[in-house]
């Protein structure tokens, strides 16, 4: 399920230090083009498609697809990262949406 | 030469994951503000290693009974082979309050109507996990260790008969990074793809244990000489299909039955599979059962979630998402409906592990988690013949480890004497040699090296000869000394004269140069472990045709190996095993 990035919304994380995909992935994947200034995965072999990536894009411009030796097109899984919580949109073949929710932190411990 | 960084420290720590920031926590806590702690991890600890993804369940926790109980169904869990019962006594002491530690850490811990602990099964509990890692991780920062994130260990030093530190490369910053320590905890993980995958090109790292955990803390520990064990087991996963997410979720957690092509809830139904233990039947023998229905025209095996709790089953998809959002894509990809349809299981290539269910490892004294090179402690999946930790085990070991390691440095564990710099910097030759190689190439017009052989290449053959001649899946993972005689050949011929030629043309690629020589070491010990063992005591994991039975006179021992590097051999010797737990060991004692 290795990520993609969509050009029009990655920025590049310009204003961080560290831009979040490059700084999450377990795989050291992740590099920002010295071209277009926007991450790309530059072995999508070699993700293990643990999602990291893309519950912390803050543009939500990291899309992962299962590989299509795998399973067909279409289906999505949108995660949103919230301070407690991950809510995912998905989305199956049939274009049905269901929304879905993880508590990732128990509560009143700093986030 | 690189630019170096020199670290000096007390503590040093390989692999920042679930035993190494417990091992740091412990360490402060009882080594006092004053110690130096330091945690290197090839990535960012906070998201680095086997919890990348999460995971939905702690599936070592002590529900009922005693520890004495736990460690008897663990022994039980290995067909009653040899286990380290004091090591795992050690760990059932201090389980439950190492959970309730990191509940109080920010785990979410799922409650039942009565507001305990939500069991699954006799020995877990089921969590909302995705954020195991980071809170995890929050463990060794809190307990203020120097943390070296992206920095790829190498090799470990030993000076004087001891372990004095590692030497590494930062895998963005290029330097050569020299840690000189007092004590060192290897805590770098198991090793996946050591077989070859089930699937090549991009999804050639859709497997059920994390990739990047390549073998290194097996590998560098036996290249210093430390006495390794329990590489004639090794982890056969039975999991969701494609997506080689565990299926203990669907297994205990929705008790949707296992079947076959027929219907039939094979384990409970034939008498042969109901002698082993029916559905609660060993590991592995669940996976010889599994390739024995296959090979009978039987297949393919499902779990038959139809048949489980239907509002359990209804809530698959939140549970998966907690450790395996690729399933949760995949059934929303193929249109499946667990509610509607049983979900196929299939075996995925063999791993090597120490804290899940096989018992790969450095062989350690008492359980002090030091192992036979003095100054040199293992835990988490480094640490041998102590299986079915699990998360939660390995979080308790890190403890011990940590409180052990302290221990050391108030006795024999003085300070370390200036290193050899003659061996430093043959050790940074070492290091850096696939990246000096490819500035030396010539190339062919599509820029391959004419003399040189990549990563990939070379982890291609060795996971074919792996696969082909050392149990893997085509030949439903049996082996036979006839087999095993032409991986040694060819493993050796890798590891003897072909690493010469290995070469890498960046940072990003000498990781994967490294990952590749860690592994065929890992593959050594396996070959050697697997041939030395002449009898079949883990049936299913390592199943040999040419010694089908078990040899109780000759191997009810534990079988450890020392690695002698002027010949490049394995030499042997045993130790006894010593049962500590009363009882029949093919028994459950509740």
């Amino acid at each position: 399920m290795p990520p993609y990035v969509l050009p029009d919304k990655c920025d590049g994380c310009k204003n961080e230090a560290d831009p979040w995909c490059v700084a999450v992935c377990p795989g050291n994947l992740f590099v920002i083009d010295p071209v277009t200034s926007k991450a790309l995965c530059r072995d999508p072999g070699e993700c293990w498609d643990c999602m990291t990536c893309t519950i912390f894009c803050p543009r939500q411009a990291i899309v992962t697809q299962v590989q299509y030796q795998l399973a067909p097109i279409p289906a999505e899984l949108i995660p949103r990262l919230g301070k407690r919580h991950i809510t995912w949109t998905l989305i199956d073949c049939k274009g049905r949406i269901y929304r879905l929710e993880n508590t990732i932190l128990a509560g009143g411990e700093e986030d | 030469m690189r630019e170096r960084v020199h670290i000096d420290t007390d503590i040093l720590i390989v692999g920042g994951g679930t035993a190494g920031c417990l091992a740091a926590w412990e360490a402060r806590k009882v080594g006092g503000p004053k110690l130096r702690i330091t945690v290197v991890d090839r990535a960012n600890i906070r998201h680095s290693g086997s919890l990348a993804a999460g995971q939905n369940a702690l599936n070592a926790y002590i529900n009922q009974g005693t520890p004495e109980d736990w460690v008897a169904y663990v022994r039980y869990d290995l067909l009653g082979a040899p286990v380290r019962e004091d090591i795992l006594l050690s760990v059932g002491y201090e389980l439950n309050e190492t959970v309730a530690l990191m509940e109080k850490e920010g785990l979410p811990i799922k409650k039942d109507a009565q507001g305990r602990y939500l069991r699954r099964g006799k020995w877990n509990i089921e969590v909302n996990g995705r954020w195991l890692k980071p809170i995890t991780a929050k463990m060794a920062e809190k307990a203020g260790a120097q943390i070296l994130n992206w920095v790829y260990v190498t090799e470990l030093i030993k000076q004087d008969g001891r372990c004095v530190g590692a030497v590494g490369f930062g895998v963005r910053d290029g330097r050569f990074y020299v840690i000189k320590a007092r004590a060192v905890l290897m805590a770098a993980g198991g090793a996946a793809g050591i077989w070859r995958s089930r699937y090549e090109g991009d999804a050639h790292h859709r497997m059920w244990y994390v990739p990047f955990n390549n073998g290194a803390s097996y590998a560098m520990m036996k290249r210093i000489g430390a006495e390794m064990t329990g590489f004639d087991t090794r982890m056969i996963p039975l999991r969701i299909k494609d997506t080689y997410a565990p299926a203990g979720t669907l297994a205990i957690g929705v008790n949707a039955p296992m079947v076959n092509a027929l219907g039939e809830v094979f384990m409970l139904e034939k008498e042969e599979y109901v002698r082993m233990g029916g559905h609660t039947a060993p590991t592995p023998v669940r996976v010889w059962a599994c390739y024995r229905e296959i090979a009978a025209g039987r297949g393919p095996i499902f779990m038959d979630t139809t048949r489980g709790d239907p509002e359990k089953v209804a809530g698959l998809r939140e549970q998966y998402l907690d450790m395996s959002p690729t399933t949760v894509l995949y059934w929303a990809a193929h249109d499946i409906d667990p509610a509607r349809e049983p979900i196929e299981i299939e075996a995925d290539s063999p791993f090597l592990v120490g804290a899940h269910a096989a018992c790969c490892g450095a062989w350690t004294i008492g359980i002090t988690r030091m192992t036979t090179i003095p100054g040199l402690f293992a835990s988490g999946e480094a640490l041998g013949q102590a299986p079915s930790r699990y998360i939660s085990g390995c979080w308790t070991c890190g403890r011990i480890a940590g409180r052990h390691m302290v221990q050391w440095l108030e006795g024999e564990g003085t300070e370390v004497p200036e290193l050899d710099p003659g061996l430093v910097a043959q050790l940074e030759t070492r290091t850096f040699a696939p990246l000096e190689r490819w500035s030396k190439q010539e190339f062919f017009t599509n820029g391959k090296p004419v003399r040189g052989v990549l990563p990939r290449e070379m982890e291609a053959h060795m996971q074919n000869v792996m696969e082909d001649y050392c149990g893997g899946r085509i030949h439903y993972f049996t082996v036979s000394e006839p087999y095993l005689e032409i991986a040694r050949r060819r493993i050796d011929r890798l590891r003897r004269d072909q690493l010469r030629y290995l070469v890498a043309r960046d940072l990003f690629e000498l990781e994967r140069a490294w990952d590749v020589i860690n592994r065929l070491d890992c593959c050594q010990l396996v070959i050697e472990h697997i041939s030395y063992r002449k009898e079949t005591r883990y049936l299913g994991f390592v199943t040999r045709t040419d010694y089908p039975e078990r040899n109780d006179a000759e191997y009810d021992c534990f079988i450890c190996s020392v690695w002698h590097p002027e010949t490049d051999t394995l030499v042997f010797k045993k130790y006894p095993y010593e049962q500590i737990v009363p009882g029949d060991r093919t028994k459950e004692t509740i």
